[in-house]
């Protein structure tokens, strides 16, 4: 790593400051302007209406009533010091929930994102040798259909498949290997769609360049032109779209989450919302852009390495 | 090359393994012959702290805690851990005496001055019931406990002593409320898992007598297809609150699954705003509005409202008039309104047109448009708005013609907390130009009455009050039901509050 990759990472580190900075005063604004009492939500959760006087001694209590700017800068003063508050639902360290989120998303995300990678790789590279073909209508087909399937309907029907039909998986799994690959296969499918189109399109554009035709007229085997020299050309386009893809997969999938009773940080993040837990949300939008900033740099670094003209 | 790809899905097969791969046990069919009741819970929470938030509403359907008084088949407060509740003449004091025999599961017994503890702790963490905090306790023997409430009288005392809130703990030898509360159920926690699954094992000690399950698992299921497919594979042996989906399922294999229906206490229903709309227009669209047809398209989900309670209840004795469009034409056209060519009500030539607030849960966006088909077939023209928030918005501002909500409206086996909240003058939501001096008059009077007959009398009243002035529309009640293999029973499948579950006669059949 040179100098300038170290200048690099020292710049990015000083504008990720600045990104969340901007990033958890225009939320903690947005959230402040937006409809909605965290204090009226929690009180009649259930669907209990509640007293005038009991919801302003609870808005009181939650100090929603405080100016905007101190109960920014007292959330501030807190997240410096590594605390991110109380949950505005339920008075726990929201810091926990979101490491505990966090931590499942990422099970889940990576073992999605390995089984996509596992099938979109081999079938991209080969449905664009075989252009043309059947087998490459056949790949297109399905990823077509893979990537439009939307995510509960994939779910739903891989429930019903695998666990009644054919009685492998338990319905009611969490925690395990079992209970994790029903959501990781549900997420892995449009994934696997999307970059199977995108690996095949980046080895034809590969395949038609002039250096691969210098090769073979050379006699260099075909096996070799495609691993050697086609999938290292190519592998720094898709590593890029993996990387933005981790991004998007860490934001969690709420829909695969709740579906699976998988309790990742999608579907916290989306019961916050539900209930104004405005504490929470604020963790949860500092972790992301944490997320999307240092994903953004390795891949800029690992593009590097990888082709190190970029 | 290779080498670099190699090490990337080692890093990522690291990060699924590391990361996801518990040790818990999978959920799987249920084992045969096995006396632990498998059910899908709705919701779930961080803390079974039973006094705080509504974490009593869930430690009581795990069989962990019981209060006082429990609420029966037909919303009557009676006896559970204490005989009776009696007031005075004048109703500022009242007089608990405790059953013999209740031990926590620990053992010890439940005393005066710990129910005291316990009423005085409710005060303290739960806003709600803060005024607890206002009265007065004496113990006068392990097994009397008095409370004066100063000069204000609270007729509706037992009422929230029944209230699952008010679940008895041992404050002595609790050590970890969130986890583990040493309560009186005839259940105790055997694993917490925060917001997720929980599971329960037999109080051996239960003070009420034999327990007929050995435990019960509450697996965290929110979605309905996943809860289906539960029941379909055999791994859950009951649920409650089916989708309409999944009712059709189940009414079509009766010989599979037991269908239990019963009307509940959650209210659909809709403000019609004083401010804006003329008497005439009021009374036509109550006219109009076939909540019959409504709660035959929600499938079984929802039962008609007669009134903002359940039929059965002795303060839901009113009267409301059935549908009646010919009727309600001819008191718009009475009033000045005339067809236009559009087929549309218009008077001094503006159509009439209204404002549908709502948001969309509890069936409420059915509602909405089912309403505004009903109100244009009459020719009524009406457009819908939709607010994620009604509370800060539509309900805040008063903004609207017509506006639907949903809330609980018997939350404790009494109507005056709903009388209070919609009916009274500056209640949370009479927004919208409802004043009766009558009706304010008959709610003072409810307040301070103490006799459970002349309450209904009086709630009556006040209900009749309303239903004549077309300040609301009651459209239906959420119905409380209930799925169970055969053989499973007791899983509180007959009472209309959301809020018990398993208890010591709670059955698989087995």
């Amino acid at each position: 790593m040179g100098k300038q990759t170290a200048k690099q990472i020292a710049k990015r580190i000083v504008s990720l400051i600045i990104i969340l900075l901007i990033l958890s005063f225009l939320t903690f604004l947005l959230m402040y302007l937006a409809p909605g009492d965290p204090a009226e939500k929690r009180l009649s959760s259930q669907g209990v209406a509640v007293t005038k006087e009991v919801l302003e001694a609870e808005q009181e209590r939650m100090g929603l009533l405080r100016p905007f700017m101190v109960r920014y800068g007292e959330w501030l003063g807190g997240v410096l010091h590594g605390d991110f508050g109380l949950s505005f639902k339920d008075d726990m360290p929201v810091g926990p929930k979101l490491v505990a989120g966090l931590k499942k998303t990422t099970g889940l995300a990576s073992a999605s994102l390995l089984l996509a990678l596992l099938v979109s790789i081999p079938l991209g590279i080969l449905s664009a040798v075989k252009r043309n073909s059947i087998f490459d209508h056949i790949v297109r087909l399905l990823s077509f259909i893979g990537n439009s399937l939307p995510n509960f309907l994939i779910s739903v029907l891989l429930m019903y498949l695998l666990c009644i039909r054919l009685d492998l998986f338990p319905v009611v799994a969490t925690g395990s290997l079992q209970g994790l690959f029903l959501p990781a296969i549900s997420l892995a499918i449009p994934m696997a769609g999307r970059f199977t189109r995108q690996i095949r399109t980046e080895t034809i554009e590969q395949l038609n360049k002039e250096y691969v035709t210098g090769l073979r007229t050379r006699g260099v085997r075909e096996k070799t032109i495609l691993i050697n020299n086609v999938f290292h050309n190519a592998i720094g386009h898709i590593f890029t779209v993996v990387a933005l893809q981790i991004g998007v997969l860490m934001g969690g999938s709420v829909v695969i989450e709740t579906i699976f009773r998988w309790p990742g940080i999608g579907k916290l993040v989306m019961d916050s919302i539900n209930a104004r837990d405005y504490p929470t949300i604020m963790g949860f939008v500092l972790i992301m852009g944490t997320i999307y900033v240092v994903i953004n740099l390795i891949t800029d670094i690992v593009y590097h390495v990888l082709d190190p003209r970029v | 090359m290779k080498k670099r790809l190699f090490a990337l899905f080692l890093v990522i097969c690291m990060l699924a393994g590391m990361t996801a791969c518990g040790s818990k046990d999978d959920g799987g069919e249920a084992p045969a012959g096995d006396n632990i009741l498998r059910t899908a819970a709705s919701f779930a929470y961080p803390s079974l702290d039973v006094h705080k938030e509504y974490y009593g509403w869930y430690t009581s359907i795990y069989g962990l805690s019981e209060s006082l008084f429990r609420f029966d088949e037909n919303a009557k407060s009676v006896p559970c851990l204490a005989e009776d509740a009696v007031t005075d003449e004048v109703g500022t004091t009242w007089t608990i005496t405790l059953k013999d025999g209740v031990t926590f599961s620990n053992g010890d017994p439940l005393t005066a001055d710990m129910v005291i503890r316990n009423l005085q702790r409710i005060a303290e963490v739960n806003s709600r019931f803060a005024y607890f905090g206002d009265y007065t306790y004496e113990a006068p023997d392990e097994k009397t406990i008095i409370i004066h409430t100063g000069d204000k009288v609270y007729p509706m005392l037992r009422n929230d002593l029944t209230s699952p809130e008010f679940g008895m703990m041992d404050l002595d030898a609790t050590t970890d409320f969130d986890k583990n509360p040493i309560c009186t159920g005839p259940f105790v926690i055997k694993e917490f898992n925060p917001e997720g699954d929980v599971e329960v094992a037999r109080n051996d000690n239960y003070w009420g007598g034999a327990v007929k399950l050995d435990g019960a698992i509450f697996y965290y299921m929110q979605e309905d297809d996943p809860k289906l497919l539960a029941m379909q594979s055999g791994e859950i042996d009951c649920y409650n609150s089916v989708s309409s989906a999944a009712l059709e399922i189940y009414q079509k294999e009766p010989d599979k699954y037991n269908v239990e229906v019963v009307a509940g206490t959650r209210l659909q229903f809709y403000i019609l705003n004083e401010n804006r709309l003329d008497p005439s227009v009021r009374e036509a669209i109550n006219l109009i509005v076939d909540k019959d047809a409504i709660a035959e398209y929600l499938k079984g989900t929802v039962s008609p409202a007669t009134s903002p309670f359940p039929a059965s209840a002795a303060y839901s004795q009113v009267t409301i008039p059935g549908v009646d469009v010919a009727k309600a034409k001819e008191l718009l056209e009475a009033d000045g309104y005339a067809l236009n060519a559009d087929g549309i009500y218009e008077k001094d030539g503006k159509p009439l047109k209204l404002n549908i607030c709502y948001y969309a849960a509890r069936s409420l966006d059915t509602d909405a448009i089912l309403i505004q088909e009903q109100l244009k077939a009459a020719g009524i023209d009406s457009y819908l708005t939709v607010e994620e928030d009604p509370d800060s918005t539509y309900i805040a501002t008063a903004d609207f013609d017509i506006a639907l909500y949903c809330m609980i409206s018997d939350k404790c086996g009494d109507p005056q907390y709903f009388i209070d909240s919609t009916l009274a003058d500056g209640a949370y939501y009479n927004v919208a130009g409802f004043k009766s001096d009558e009706c304010q008059a008959l709610i003072e009077q409810l307040r301070v009455e103490t006799d459970p007959a002349k309450r209904a009398e009086l709630a009556n009243q006040i209900l009749q009050i309303a239903i004549d002035d077309n300040a609301f529309g009651y459209v239906g009640l959420f119905n409380h039901t209930t799925v169970l293999r055969p053989g499973v029973s007791g899983f509180a499948e007959k009472i209309p509050f959301d809020f018990y579950g398993i208890d010591a006669n709670t059955t698989k059949g087995n």
